[in-house]
């Protein structure tokens, strides 16, 4: 202690007696303005950071604070024809809960499972997990979300969405397309018009804590959602379903496995009706069709069902045309001057080509016939004839020049290509074969192009829907034109073309394609399916009318009829039966 | 200096009878009540969110807390101010030892551990902070020691032999505790307190000169390691360093709470965004209420906020300078000078690590960061920096 006391006194001694006092104090103030030195470098960090950085690092926090909660923007609507919507929105509510908003839980799940339709259980467990937004139910009717909204209770978020609806249900199915769950399209004019359709997301911004909770305090920006343009095409929907059920009437009659059916306007390549059948459920895209076994499936051979199913024959198929391919070897023969519509030709029931014997359909032969007679009779040798007449390159020029080694173009997606012999391989027997329609592929819509394009005074038009898009009001604000390119063949070929095609239909193999008081003109078609021998037959038929100034064209297809497979008896018919009834309907819609 | 001093003191002059005057430092004393109820309002805003999130809804949880451990500092500081500083003295061996002691005990089941770091012992319900015994055991007992050493500690030997006890200390408080920021401040203030003991610049120039060697040379093979092979061949430390020079690149580990510190203190640009409107506290940012409250400060009150602390920090300091400088003794100096030096290395500190202006370290900012111990004995060493103030004679000012 008594040290203690000594070195107290000698402290306080030496801190005034030894001048040191002077060098402690010069130390203690070098400490203060060291300290000094540093706070003012620390604050000149600060200014650095919080002037010249703080856009950089705001920009940084918001992006970490904000949530973006898109607002769908209604997709626009497709529109056939005569405006009918056949394409449509149906909103939807998606029921949620948040967790720390629910200030009455019980009332929650009795009314959520009483309106929902739920087990209490079902919806007691998502009340009290804890999670920043849990959803109860999705796709419920819009009258269910009001109702419950009506309820005003706290932490439900009711929130409206849009869902595509198919009035027409399975009409034009495979035209038309269908979305997907982001109200994206999947096939058809759906994903074809995908930018014009969808519109513009809108967005809420708002700022949320860590967990993902909103803050209310600091309110929302809004962005809103602008809805997709409305789409019109030139399908009519009342052409469309006369179409589809002669399409089914001949599919269950003649127990075939599809039947297809395309009506277009040849002038311009407006296409009214496209049947697929059978077709399937826009509303329920993904619903196989009935009967089939779906358990034993692996999802692969189940999407490849639907895939199946969703094909449209008429573009995403080809087939060996046959007869009706005469109009081409006809027209082109025509054109080029190797044959005229008077020369006489002589039919043993089979022609050589080479050293091969190809016998026509009638085994007993046509005996003697002009052109006209000829194309009546669907003569085999007869067009052998004004083929090999042609030359391999001479037809393969026309076959070019008709648009054939091409794509129509057709505003649908998966066109399938022309599958065609390359011409150093065509020797005589393909051009013979090729000259009646077979040994070579094209779509249906590819037949049904070229031949409009034939008799329509030679101008190639592209087959299409879309005719424009418009607002919600209707008033235009896109209009799609398509490329034609003209004089494929001349005028009077062209002319040739309809006045001997509409002898076919009038007193040749065509008649059952005749309609009382029209001028219809047209030629029929039985190819045999490969492989040859099969017995599997396509039946089919082209019309179109009025003859002298076509303003319609029909092409069906029966693929595999049984019993009777003649393009005349099975095909042909079905043509009739449709231009008798939209031939008065066209002229009173003025189509005439 | 002297001069505006004596017109302060004139100023606080009391009523008593000539000669008897003495002094007592209002200004130190409203400085620290200020940034006691400024840091209690920051505490509450930074800690609200978070509070009630875990603490069943009571948002007030943090400030409760720390308004009772206010409170008993305020009392002790009071206590501590009203005895004359030499009783302390006789304490300051003691006070070594209890602290070397309490820093074991945190190895022993009386220890825990909170947000990752074991730095804790609870006695009686009381959870003490052993780094923070340490730092005014090691004021007291360094400010007797220098005095009894007297002209020794001018040798080499004496440099020495003064920086040995706080040397094991910090080593023992930086492996023992974990906890290497208060080690660094252990050791920054035996250095500063022999500084101002010593006539000497050279030796301090040099020891300044070596440390920031070592430093940079730290760094150097950190980054160099780190590109020769991979991040994580340079350990936890290393890791900090590298997260110090580029925090977004490591934004998802170690850099995460630096970025955060960063966002906050830049998107509160030059006039904040209001008391109570930081974003950064709502979950964001670790540690909001604790070593990165001046960032939520930041955040809230701007440029202009987080200057205006700093100058109340400053103020404090300076204060501290006038005190050491006019009191009686050299034992009463060298405890302001510790005192002095251990506010002013842990303000500078925190403000570095939150600015990412150092590599980061846990430190908190004295007198407004969550934390029981801290305060209790910040303000102690208030209140014996005020006892010190006491022994002035406004004469000798």
């Amino acid at each position: 202690m008594k040290r203690v006391i000594n070195y107290n006194n000698t402290c306080s001694m030496r801190f005034f007696m030894e001048n040191s006092k002077t060098f402690h104090r010069k130390k203690i103030v070098t400490i203060f303005f060291g300290s000094l030195a540093i706070l003012l470098f620390l604050a000149g960090r600060l200014g650095y950071l919080m002037i010249f950085q703080s856009d950089y690092y705001t920009e940084k926090a918001d992006e970490l604070h904000e949530r973006e909660r898109s607002i769908k923007a209604a997709r626009g609507r497709i529109l056939d024809a005569n405006g009918t919507v056949i394409a449509d929105n149906k909103t939807v509510c998606t029921i949620s809960v948040i967790h720390n908003q629910i200030k009455d839980p019980d009332k929650v799940v009795e009314v959520l499972s009483k309106e929902l339709e739920l087990s209490e259980d079902f919806v007691r467990k998502r009340v009290e997990k804890y999670s920043s937004i849990e959803r109860i139910k999705s796709n419920v009717g819009k009258e269910k979300g009001d109702a419950i909204r009506a309820y005003n209770l706290d932490g439900v978020k009711v929130d409206e969405d849009y869902k595509r609806y198919y009035p027409y249900d399975t009409l034009a199915s495979k035209v038309l397309g269908f979305t997907g769950g982001d109200n994206q399209g999947i096939i058809g004019l759906e994903v074809k018009y995908e930018e014009y359709l969808k519109g513009q997301e809108g967005m809420i911004l708002t700022v949320t804590d860590a967990r993902g909770v909103e803050i209310d305090a600091a309110g929302e920006e809004r962005v809103e959602s602008v809805p997709g343009n409305d789409l019109y095409i030139s399908l009519d929907m009342n052409i469309q379903s006369y179409a589809t059920q002669l399409a089914k009437q001949v599919m269950e009659t003649k127990e075939a496995e599809r039947v297809s059916i395309l009506v277009m306007n040849p002038q311009n390549g407006e296409i009214m009706a496209m049947v697929d059948v059978p077709e399937f459920d826009l509303n329920n895209p993904y619903t196989l069709p009935e009967g089939t076994d779906t358990e034993s499936l692996t999802e692969e051979q189940k999407q490849e069902k639907l895939n199946q199913m969703w094909r449209n024959g008429c573009i995403n198929d080809t087939y060996e045309p046959g007869s009706t391919f005469k109009i081409i070897t006809a027209a082109a023969g025509l054109e080029e001057g190797v044959v005229t519509p008077e020369d006489r030709f002589s039919c043993p029931g089979f022609i050589m080509v080479e050293d091969r014997r190809i016998r026509c359909h009638k085994t007993v032969g046509h005996g003697s016939q002009n052109f006209i007679e000829a194309t009546m009779n669907s003569c085999n040798p007869v067009f052998i004839t004004v083929g090999l007449r042609l030359g391999v390159e001479k037809y393969y020029h026309y076959f070019t020049q008709f648009g054939l080694k091409n794509k129509t173009g057709v505003d649908l997606p998966g066109e399938a290509g022309t599958i065609m012999h390359k011409m150093e391989d065509m020797k005589a027997v393909e051009l013979a074969t090729v000259s009646f329609g077979q040994s070579f592929q094209i779509t249906p819509i590819q037949l049904a192009t070229t031949v409009s394009s034939i008799i329509n005074g030679g101008t190639r038009v592209t087959p299409h829907f879309a005719v424009m898009t418009a607002d919600r009001e209707g008033t235009e604000i896109k209009r799609f034109s398509y490329p034609a390119s003209e004089h494929i063949v001349s005028e009077e070929t062209s002319a040739t073309m309809r006045m001997i095609l509409e002898q076919v239909v009038e007193s040749g193999s065509g008649k059952n394609g005749y309609v009382e008081g029209a001028r219809v003109g047209g030629k029929t078609a039985t190819s045999q399916t490969l492989p040859r021998g099969s017995g599997r037959y396509i039946a089919s038929f082209l019309g179109f009318a009025p003859a002298d100034d076509p303003q319609v064209l029909a092409l069906a297809i029966v693929h595999t009829p049984q019993g009777t497979y003649y393009g005349s008896q099975v095909a042909a018919p079905v043509v009739r039966q449709l231009f008798e009834n939209i031939l008065p309907y066209l002229e009173k819609m003025d189509y005439n | 200096m002297i001069v505006a001093e004596r017109r302060f003191g004139n100023n606080q002059r009391r009523s008593k009878p000539a000669g008897q005057d003495i002094f007592f430092d209002y200004t130190l004393l409203f400085v620290v009540l200020f940034l006691l109820a400024f840091g209690l309002v920051m505490l509450y805003s930074a800690s609200s969110y978070d509070a009630s999130l875990h603490y069943e809804g009571d948002s007030a949880y943090f400030l409760k807390r720390q308004a009772i451990s206010t409170v008993m500092g305020l009392v002790a500081m009071i206590l501590v101010a009203n005895i004359p500083y030499h009783f302390w003295e006789r304490f300051a061996a003691i006070g070594v030892i209890i602290s070397i002691v309490l820093i074991f005990l945190v190895m022993t089941p009386l220890g825990y551990e909170a947000n990752g770091a074991r730095r804790w012992i609870r006695i009686l319900g009381f959870s003490i902070q052993p780094a923070e015994v340490a730092k005014l055991a090691i004021i007291l007992f360094l400010a007797s020691l220098i005095c009894k050493m007297g002209r020794k500690t001018r040798s080499w030997k004496g440099f020495f032999t003064v920086l040995m006890v706080p040397a094991i200390i910090a080593v023992l408080v930086w492996q023992i505790t974990e906890n290497m920021s208060s080690a660094i401040i252990i050791f920054g203030i035996a250095v500063l307190m022999l500084y101002v003991s010593s006539p000497d610049y050279k030796r301090f120039i040099l020891l300044g000169v070596v440390g920031v060697a070592v430093c940079v040379l730290a760094v150097f093979l950190i980054v160099k390691l780190s590109e020769s092979q991979s991040a994580s061949a340079v350990g936890v430390r290393g890791g900090r360093i590298l997260a110090w020079l580029d925090p977004e690149a490591y934004a998802s580990g170690k850099g995460f709470q630096t970025l955060q510190a960063l966002y906050a203190i830049g998107s509160g640009g030059i006039l904040g965004k209001g008391l109570g409107q930081s974003k950064q506290k709502l979950g964001f940012m670790p540690e909001a209420q604790n070593d990165m409250i001046f960032s939520i400060i930041c955040e809230e009150l701007g440029l202009f906020g987080a200057i205006s602390i700093l100058l109340m920090f400053l103020l404090l300091i300076w204060r501290f300078m006038v005190i050491a400088n006019n009191a009686t003794d050299l034992f009463g100096a060298l405890l302001v000078v510790g005192v002095m030096g251990h506010i002013a290395i842990q303000v500078i500190l925190n403000v570095a690590v939150v600015t990412n202006t150092i590599p980061n370290t846990g430190i908190s900012l004295p007198f407004i960061s969550y934390g029981g111990s801290s305060v209790m004995f910040l303000l102690a060493e208030i209140g014996l920096v005020l006892s010190v103030g006491r022994g002035i004679k406004l004469k000798d000012l």
